[in-house]
């Protein structure tokens, strides 16, 4: 296809060598170094996705600011993406520029959120996304550089740059990249993707502000209400108690097998926890997250730890050994900031 | 000899222009924007209650955002643009 031009500014630099350290020089990358976008590269990035440089992903209208295919596609080649990712880093775009995840918030706040984004359908297989062992890394390619690509857009388009507009106060590590698929083939569930409205056949990016991964043991039993009790009482003081985020819980093989294996469907896994999560407003006074003298009645008045159980999203991930899985309380509110699923278009 | 394309948005420039500031808040009307956030309200009440007893102001109104991520909403800016003759929005938390 006839393409428009790339109308970027151009730097020169003798070579691969020293554009690294020039694109280290100018602020543009996040620490490691990155591959050079030189035009050839970027090109190939923007036919793989078909798509004009010009062409428009997303309006972030907090920043007043249009993410081009051509920036886009720029930022995934100094993020060490292969061509072919670059749809799945385009529909991650298109999701953080929605509205109901609302840009600012999470791509400001000193509670340091970060992009998680889980990977749905063939596309995730087709390029490797990996499901299974080491699941939040190291070791996948396609999990590394295609959250450095959403990230790397972030900083250099929409200026969420560590210390000016990105203002995390701690951060954490996902926010270098933070991506996981769905294990779908061997899932005994409906993937996430289904189960908010796309085809099995589809392919999709569910993208949500998130804080880090956190780890629960349960080597002891072998019944989904004995592991969700355990992941319930871990979840239950979690993340932003007060502010009902929407949470991930990320179920891996022993858990998952159990779990399913017990007849449970992942409705049921969210009603349970929905119901097993919840504080009551006395013990939220006395650790001095909920405003307040406690009131006789505030033993029993019980507030969810999320605003419904729909507000649970359940993946089926992570290696096929180890009795560990791990939730992901969502930034802020769900009032806040939403997760987005997002069709990857090929 | 290699090319790389620069990653940023090339600097735009936005005309932004800005209401002059009142020379005295003597009898004017204060707009209070509070973003929802635990106490902001409070603060931004004596901050209001400062600018009448110190100031003059007329009085003070409140306004609350639909949460602290988003801009004000149109309906309540166009409410504020109505009644008041300056605002103070900030930040509780």
């Amino acid at each position: 296809m006839g393409q428009a031009a790339l109308t970027s500014r151009r730097l020169r630099a003798s070579d691969d060598a020293e554009a690294i350290e020039l694109c280290f020089a100018r602020g543009w990358t996040d620490g490691l170094p990155v591959v050079p976008p030189t035009p050839e590269r970027v090109e190939r990035m923007l036919e793989a996705a078909r798509l004009d440089p010009n062409h428009e992903i997303t309006y972030i209208a907090h920043r007043a600011v249009s993410v081009t295919a051509e920036k886009a596609a720029i930022n995934a080649v100094m993020a060490g993406c292969r061509p072919e990712y670059m749809p799945v880093v385009v529909a991650a775009i298109e999701g953080i520029g929605d509205p109901r995840w609302s840009y600012h918030g999470p791509g400001t706040s000193t509670a340091g959120a970060a992009v998680l984004l889980i990977v749905n359908g063939p596309v995730a297989r087709e390029l490797d996304v990996n499901a299974g062992d080491n699941l939040f890394g190291p070791g996948w390619r396609a999990n590394l550089t295609i959250g450095r690509a959403v990230r790397l857009v972030m900083r250099n388009v929409c200026g969420s740059r560590p210390g000016t507009l990105d203002r995390g106060t701690l951060g954490h590590p996902g926010k270098l990249s933070y991506v996981i698929a769905e294990n779908e083939a061997e899932s005994p569930w409906p993937p996430l993707h289904v189960e908010r409205g796309f085809r099995p056949e589809q392919s999709a990016v569910t993208v949500m502000a998130a804080e880090g991964p956190n780890q629960f043991y349960n080597q002891l039993s072998n019944t989904a209400e004995g592991i969700l009790t355990t992941l319930a009482d871990n979840m239950r003081i979690s993340g932003n108690v007060m502010g009902q985020p929407q949470y991930a819980v990320v179920l891996a093989g022993e858990h998952m097998r159990t779990i399913a294996g017990d007849g449970w469907t992942k409705a049921m896994i969210r009603e349970f926890l929905f119901a097993h999560t919840q504080n009551s407003h006395a013990h939220l006074k006395r650790t001095h997250r909920m405003a307040g003298p406690v009131e006789p009645e505030d033993e029993a008045r019980l507030r969810p730890l999320v605003d419904s159980p729909g507000d649970i999203l359940v993946v089926a991930a992570g290696g096929r050994a180890g009795a560990f899985s791990c939730f992901i309380p969502g930034w802020g509110g769900k009032r806040s900031s939403q997760a987005v699923t997002k069709e990857v278009k090929r | 000899m290699i090319e790389v394309l620069d990653p940023t948005v090339e600097v735009q420039t936005h005309p932004v222009t800005f209401v002059p500031r009142p020379d005295s808040l003597a009898g004017k009307r204060i707009g209070l924007v509070e973003n929802t956030k635990f106490n902001s309200d409070r603060l931004l009440q004596k901050i209001g209650d400062i600018l009448v007893a110190e100031y003059g102001a007329a009085g003070t109104r409140m306004w609350r955002k639909r949460n602290s991520s988003v801009p004000a909403h149109e309906e309540i800016v166009q409410e504020i643009r109505a009644t008041c003759d300056a605002t103070v929005a900030g930040i509780g938390d």
